[in-house]
């Protein structure tokens, strides 16, 4: 499939070319003041089939985003990708131990199916969701018990301070079902599942598409617009592109880097880059002789060219990363110190480590990834000047996937989203060789950085979170546990006609405020 | 031999060709790297989550466990569930099989629609320029990738000012099917079209020149019936062999087909599949593929010897 779609690519940039004239006005992307229309179908074509609708155990952003059409929050995250603002609840307070969250439910609020929302159904749907060990419970393992003491507040009881708690109860899996799968199986709920979202469940085929109607018991009067939204599956991005261009579709999911500029000139056609939490990385294996020098990853994280990169690879469309962190994320550092292209810092980091003569070093790449083949030939010739050898070893994503969490390669490629507002996930899995991850599978171990970590998961205070944060950073970028590459945009091309689609830094969306003019 | 036991004896012989595909199949999909579990939990999952899955599945059971396992079920007539979509490997296969069977029914079609026209014009017409341009047009056709072929199918008629067709998908109802299946089944059909053109153009410059088609010309038959019903009907026999022998062909070309017009087949589903390491659907798929080339091969075998008395099943 990979291989193909560079494959296609070629051959669309020669179809365009030959066959395509010149395209005309722009349509760039904004928010409309128009008043919103009622009515009207839209469809979205992904790369990926969704997999499940089972918010608990999925891991799959195809699945995840129409989940929360159907599946909402007591809070959720505003489109800064920052702040939690109240959904479901309308409040909560913290007990002065931070041991206690007490939430007040929003009144009104109905299932799909008519029934209201209680805290009897709040507490149910947490318990599951926290139940489940192959699933995100993990995220949840702060709660020690979940108390409905009236229709209209739910207590939580946590094992100890948990700073990121709020940010954890915002996640997708923490979305509220009616109690007890509404007298079904836990199975046959989540084939059809039901919650009080903008949305409904109307029909799937399997491997083709998935069609949600809208929610008459939807709590924001008026909400939604659209009458329903059909998710379909086009794995070819080519194909997706000619079929919002021809009215097949109404929305292209992830056009390629490099169709961009095209898209924004094509007639019709908004194509929107909407701020992520996307970073990308170069993952560097301490078990490797070499990389566990720290001089030796400086001289590598020097050693990139990342404006090359925004240049050639994203074409333009993206920013050199300054942190494992993403700037959309809460307590990022905008000075924390990321190493950046400096062949003379570089070849000066060499020549203080164990291996001042160079050596050779096998980097994972996609089969048939154009990104990551692109960036591996930047790498390479970058590192050659510094004696360093760079030998590639192409393998098919999975088994990309597999050989770096399996810490079975030297140099790899790998890419982080944020799931909660809340930087601990993501400093967890990448610092805390403990989180489960050896430290985003690199084995970077610092007492220092981990320490750090642990206690901002425990301080009350958003301002000494944000100095423990700022200190774990900017040490972590001067270890250059990774060579921290870029912070791209998500990209979206949609009808001109569709207004009011907002992509969260998060990489949901919530259509309950997309309409067709 | 009737033809009616000619018929079990062959099906028959499917048996032991299914039971190979499906254990080298089994082995060869277990053998390649990569993790299904790795691969549905993205690369954000932790191993220890990764581990429980792989559990769950029973992949952290030894290879001869699981094909033990695995052939238990399909003596059953259980092909596994998908580990993607935790639905049954069968039902999906079955699901997606009318689409593939339309492409390479429709496609079979069309290329017999372009080839026998084109190659009786050309055999008609030996040595001049329609026979020129016929041998040498399609020859640089075999030459294009069918993906490229399909997005310019797409470019012409899909899209622009020629909005015949959509761009992709399967359609609803027969006419449905009928709209939205032609340029992929064109696409199809264009691929295996010149090598049709060049068997059946050679077979009628034979037939041609036999004497029973001189004995038919001398006794003041039209030339039009003379060539209808006298040439080809002989002539095509040999094509009927060649479009049965390519049809390996048609059905691989339909992995690359479906991507490009998004058409939900069994081919898209085998992409998918292995890259998701889908393991029972991937045995499924190549079950099926390849039963369908021994039928498609077997009804060769059957449409030969209804169009060519003299042959016998034996």
């Amino acid at each position: 499939m990979r291989v193909q779609r560079v494959l296609f690519l070629l051959a669309l940039s020669v179809a365009t070319a030959g066959v395509v004239t010149a395209a005309a006005l722009a349509a760039r992307s904004g928010p409309s003041a128009a008043t919103p229309k009622r009515g009207g179908s839209i469809t979205i074509a992904r790369i990926e089939d969704s997999q499940s609708f089972d918010k608990t155990n999925v891991f799959q952003n195809e699945s995840i985003w129409i989940t929360e059409q159907i599946n909402e929050t007591l809070y959720t995250v505003e489109r800064d990708g920052k702040t939690l603002e109240p959904w479901l609840a309308t409040s909560y307070t913290a007990s002065p131990d931070g041991r206690t969250y007490t939430f007040k439910l929003r009144p009104g609020v109905k299932f799909s199916n008519g029934q209201p929302m209680t805290s009897a159904d709040v507490k149910f749907s947490i318990d599951d969701a926290r139940a489940q060990s192959k699933g995100w419970g993990y995220l949840d393992a702060a709660i020690k018990s979940i108390e409905a003491p009236d229709p209209s507040t739910v207590v939580f009881h946590l094992k100890f301070r948990w700073a990121p708690f709020v940010a954890d109860i915002a996640l997708f899996s923490n979305g509220i079902i009616p109690k007890n799968f509404a007298g079904q199986t836990r199975k046959a709920f989540y084939t059809h599942p039901i919650g009080t979202g903008p949305f409904m469940w109307d029909k799937r085929t399997v491997g083709q598409s998935v069609t949600l109607k809208r929610n008459p018991f939807y709590w924001q009067k008026g909400k939604p617009y659209l009458d329903s939204v059909t998710w379909t599956y086009v794995s070819d991005q080519n194909t997706r592109e000619l079929q919002l261009r021809g009215g097949q579709i109404q929305v292209d999911e992830f056009p390629p880097f490099n169709s961009i500029t095209k898209l924004q000139h094509t007639p019709g056609v908004t194509m929107s880059l909407f701020p992520s939490t996307r970073t990308d990385y170069l993952d560097m294996n301490e078990n490797y002789a070499p990389l566990a020098d720290r001089h030796v990853r400086r001289a590598i994280s020097y050693a990139i060219d990342r404006a090359a990169i925004v240049k050639s690879v994203l074409f333009g469309y993206g920013k050199p990363a300054n942190s494992f962190l993403p700037p959309q994320v809460p307590f990022y550092d905008p000075n924390a110190g990321g190493l950046q292209f400096d062949m003379t810092k570089a070849k000066a980091e060499l020549a203080q480590s164990k291996f001042p003569q160079g050596f050779k070093v096998r980097m994972l790449v996609g089969a048939g990834e154009q990104v990551e083949n692109a960036i591996g030939q930047i790498f390479q010739q970058q590192l050659q000047k510094l004696g360093i050898t760079v030998q590639f070893k192409q393998e098919d994503t999975s088994t990309e996937f597999s050989d770096i969490s399996n810490r079975k390669y030297q140099l790899g490629l790998s890419y982080w989203t944020m799931d909660i507002a809340d930087p601990d996930e993501l400093v967890t899995f990448s610092v805390d060789p403990a989180g489960g991850a050896y430290s985003f599978y690199t084995s970077y171990k610092n007492p220092t950085v981990i320490a750090l970590s642990h206690k901002a998961q425990r301080e009350p205070s958003p301002a000494k979170r944000a100095e423990l944060y700022s200190k774990l950073q900017r040490i972590a970028a001067q270890d250059a546990f990774q060579g921290f590459l870029y912070y791209s945009p998500y990209r979206w091309a949609y009808t001109s006609k569709l207004h009011g689609f907002f992509v969260y830094p998060l990489g949901n969306y919530h259509l309950e405020d997309t309409w067709l003019g | 031999m009737t033809l009616s036991s000619y018929v079990v004896r062959r099906l028959l012989q499917m048996v032991p060709i299914a039971l190979g595909v499906t254990i080298l199949v089994f082995f060869l999909i277990h053998l390649v790297p990569g993790d299904p579990a790795r691969t549905i939990l993205g690369n954000q999952a932790t191993p220890h989550r990764v581990a429980l899955l792989r559990h769950a599945w029973g992949l952290d059971r030894p290879l001869p466990v699981q094909y033990e396992r695995f052939m238990a079920r399909v003596v059953r007539g259980d092909l596994g569930s998908s580990l993607f979509y935790g639905v049954p490997a069968g039902r999906l296969v079955v699901d997606r099989l009318p689409v593939t069977l339309w492409l390479i029914g429709f496609g079979a079609l069309l290329s017999m629609v372009i080839a026998v026209p084109l190659a009786a014009l050309a055999a008609t017409r030996r040595n001049r320029l329609p026979d020129h341009v016929v041998r040498a047009v399609p020859l640089v056709g075999l030459g294009f990738p069918q993906f490229w072929l399909g997005i310019m199918l797409l470019l012409a008629f899909a899209l622009n000012s020629g909005r015949f067709f959509p761009v992709g998908g399967y359609g609803h109802g027969f006419f449905g099917h009928l709209r939205s299946m032609f340029l992929p089944s064109l696409t199809v059909g264009l691929g295996i079209a010149p090598i049709l053109i060049r068997s059946l153009r050679a077979s009628l410059l034979e037939v041609l020149d036999s004497d029973y088609i001189t004995t038919a010309r001398s006794k003041g038959l039209p030339e039009r019936r003379v060539l209808a019903r006298h040439a080809l009907r002989n002539a095509i026999i040999s094509t009927v062999s060649v479009l049965g022998v390519n049809i390996g062909f048609l059905v691989g070309g339909t992995l690359v087909i479906e991507q490009v017009f998004a058409v939900p087949g069994i081919g898209q589903l085998m992409i998918n599949s292995i890259f998701q390491r889908d393991f029972p659907v991937v045995q499924a798929v190549t079950l099926v593929f390849s039963v369908m080339v021994v039928l498609v091969y077997l009804l060769t075998d059957i449409a030969h010897a209804l169009l060519d008395p003299r042959v016998r099943f034996d």
